[in-house]
């Protein structure tokens, strides 16, 4: 089986076979393994130990990987797969950019952008205020505001859709 | 020495206090909320009284629901912690009044220490360097560049009416004064309608230096020496050490006799803290006092060997200090505060239950913490979960030795700030000592979304990759490859550990 493992930007080859694994392109020897009664996986990789902590986070594949001291947001597809959700990935791009959602409960402080507005990356369009700290809710992509639905004042659940982008 | 004592907390201090009164022989009460009923705190008190629902405005913060309770379970003392009620003066009055101790300063302190302002006028009067700076504004370009003179540049332009940066210019050299006083003038009438801008002296690259003083109720005041704070975000700190590399057995000495002077001239009593800013050049300005115990007494507690908490209790039931000459520390201490904000992800507030914790051991490593194995983290209280604390010989080895901590330190279900702290503890102006208030912010990015090396990103891959392996054949998939149960048959893991698929076949047999 080959896995296209994806690990923050880079995309990394694995194939299991029956002697082992190939990282692209090279061969090593690995295996993991469940400690019992926590969720701590022991990956060995050549002689190296590893303590590993994978949490499924979204869609099959995805995992938050705690390794090392390294915390790693992966998706591990088989070829297959990786082409179906790449394909639909860029059939969504081409829908526009997300929306921006309330990542948690809290109450909207400030509201930094109206309809119109062009947002760049990492731009704040709104902050929230949970735990009695004020946090900047920022864009994840380039894009037009279309509609602000956040208003200052109010409270939100999580999830909640607060500005629309085009 | 009291029999009973109500913990008007909750979290780790709440559970910090109840283990000082368990060695002092001393029962303690707890109070909670409906979202705390099953608390560490909760569980390790002698008694426990709920006192309404998870909104802190409408349990930890009802101080007369928290004095009756004292009352009427025959408490004699009061312990606020920190945070909540533990610095509100009509609080302290009201336990005072009801008959109980007060674990902390008395009232008249609080108000003396409570609004900054009124904390500066009574430094100044006995005798504590405060930041200079002219209270009200200027009228020209010429008395601003006398002012400078007087204080030396570089100095700073503030908006009297102002905050958040506004109307606030540095000015570093007479020729810019006049420039420079125009625009802060024009940003502060904008931005507040009034155009007062008054002179302060600019602190460059400053530090966080603060001083712990023990005072007991006979007159005996002591400092315990620094703490250095300077890892800030936000101004919230995130990382303390004890002693600081910036302080000199001189200079301590100096800021401890400053510190023991302001709290004297407050009538202060049991523990406090006097913040400084600590420039370049040795000089240390007081900022404010926190007239109650810190989130970071430990590094104290581990490099002058002191129980402060027990200490504050032993104080409030009128003990003498047994000592009257300042402690000189005693190898190196640092803490982490251990919070559930994701440092990935803008340090957002993370929520949901602790599926599993596995808590650093060894020589040298304290852990003051509230939460365990299925505590639930939301969002009706401060995001701080616990403290992770080394103490070592030296500063290089406290540091090694709290890297080697947070490496064992295992939290799943909730994103915390544990690599965010193994990022600092990388780094090289952390390792030198070479920081100030602005290093952590002006480094932020780097240390909260940090690159990882190559090796570490090929060895995450192969786990990704064996790891949903093992989730496709738990899932029933036929695993179509040997990799993901390639365990020697002898290992152990194979017979008890082993992928599911493998364990299944293992268990047919013994049917």
């Amino acid at each position: 089986m080959k896995y296209i493992v994806q690990v923050g930007s880079r995309r990394v080859d694995v194939v299991l076979d029956a002697d082992g694994i190939v990282v692209d392109g090279t061969r090593v020897s690995a295996h993991a393994a469940d400690v019992q009664g926590s969720p701590v996986r022991l990956v060995t990789i050549g002689d190296a130990v590893h303590r590993v902590v994978a949490r499924r986070t979204g869609a099959r594949g995805q995992y938050v990987l705690r390794m090392d001291g390294w915390r790693f947001d992966v998706e591990a597809l088989d070829e297959r797969s990786r082409t179906i959700r790449d394909a639909s990935a860029a059939s969504s791009a081409a829908k526009g950019p997300a929306p921006l959602m309330a990542p948690m409960p809290g109450l909207i402080v400030r509201v930094n952008v109206q309809p119109g507005d062009e947002v760049v990356p990492g731009q704040g369009l709104v902050v929230m205020e949970a735990m009695k700290m004020e946090n900047e809710l920022k864009a994840a992509s380039a894009g037009t505001v279309v509609k602000v639905l956040a208003i200052p004042g109010t409270a939100v659940e999580k999830g909640a859709l607060l500005v629309e982008l085009r | 020495m009291f029999t009973k004592l109500l913990v008007a907390n909750r979290g780790e201090i709440a559970l910090r206090i109840i283990r000082a009164c368990q060695e002092l022989g001393v029962r303690s009460v707890a109070v909670y909320s409906d979202a705390d009923a099953q608390a560490p705190h909760v569980r390790e008190a002698d008694e426990a009284v709920r006192i309404g629902p998870a909104p802190s405005s409408e349990s930890y913060l009802k101080g007369d629901v928290i004095i009756e309770v004292a009352k009427r379970v025959g408490a004699q003392a009061i312990h606020p912690g920190y945070g909540f009620l533990s610095e509100r003066e009509w609080f302290a009055r009201a336990v005072r009044e009801a008959g109980l101790v007060w674990v902390g300063p008395p009232a008249e302190a609080i108000a003396a220490m409570g609004s900054k302002t009124a904390a500066r006028t009574l430094a100044i009067s006995a005798g504590v360097p405060v930041v200079p700076g002219t209270a009200q504004g200027l009228t020209d370009a010429a008395e601003a560049r006398t002012v400078a003179a007087k204080y030396g540049y570089p100095v700073l332009l503030k908006a009297a009416a102002g905050g958040g940066g506004k109307g606030m210019r540095i000015v570093r050299a007479d020729g810019e004064m006049a420039a420079a006083l125009d625009s802060a003038r024009s940003e502060a009438r904008k931005s507040f309608g009034d155009d007062a801008v008054y002179v302060e002296k600019y602190i460059e690259g400053p530090r966080h230096v603060e001083i712990q003083v023990l005072a007991d109720s006979h007159g005996n005041c002591i400092s315990l020496g620094e703490r250095e704070c300077s890892v800030q975000r936000r101004h919230q700190k995130m990382i303390e050490e004890a002693p600081s590399v910036a302080v000199t057995p001189e200079l301590r000495k100096r800021m401890g006799d400053v510190a023991v002077a302001a709290a004297k001239a407050a009538g202060y009593v049991n523990a406090g803290t006097c913040e400084f800013l600590l420039d370049r050049d040795g000089n240390f300005y007081f900022l404010e006092m926190n007239t109650r115990i810190q989130v970071e007494h430990p590094v104290t507690e581990l490099v002058t060997g002191l129980d402060l908490v027990q200490w504050q209790i032993r104080i409030a039931s009128g003990e003498k200090l047994p000592f009257t000459e300042p402690l000189v520390p005693r190898g190196w201490a640092i803490e982490c505060r251990i919070t559930s904000e994701d440092p990935a992800n803008g340090f957002l507030p993370s929520t949901g239950r602790i599926e599993h914790l596995h808590l650093p051991s060894g020589p040298g490593v304290r852990w003051d913490g509230g939460i365990e194995a299925g505590s639930e983290v939301g969002l009706f209280y401060d995001p701080m979960l616990a403290k992770l604390i080394v103490h070592a010989a030296t500063r290089e080895q406290a540091i090694a030795r709290m890297h080697r901590a947070l490496l064992e330190l295992t939290i799943d279900g909730i994103e915390t700030s544990r690599e965010f702290h193994l990022r600092v503890m990388e780094h090289p102006d952390w390792q030198s000592g070479n920081i100030s208030i602005q290093w952590l912010e002006q480094h932020l990015d780097a240390i909260a979304t940090p690159q990882p090396p190559d090796d570490a990103v090929l060895a995450a891959a192969v786990a990704a990759a064996l790891i949903a392996e093992r989730d496709r054949s738990a899932r029933g998939g036929v695993s179509t490859t040997a990799a993901s149960s390639a365990a020697p048959s002898s290992s152990p893991a194979a017979a008890t550990g082993g992928d599911a698929w493998r364990r299944a076949g293992l268990l047919d047999g013994l049917r």
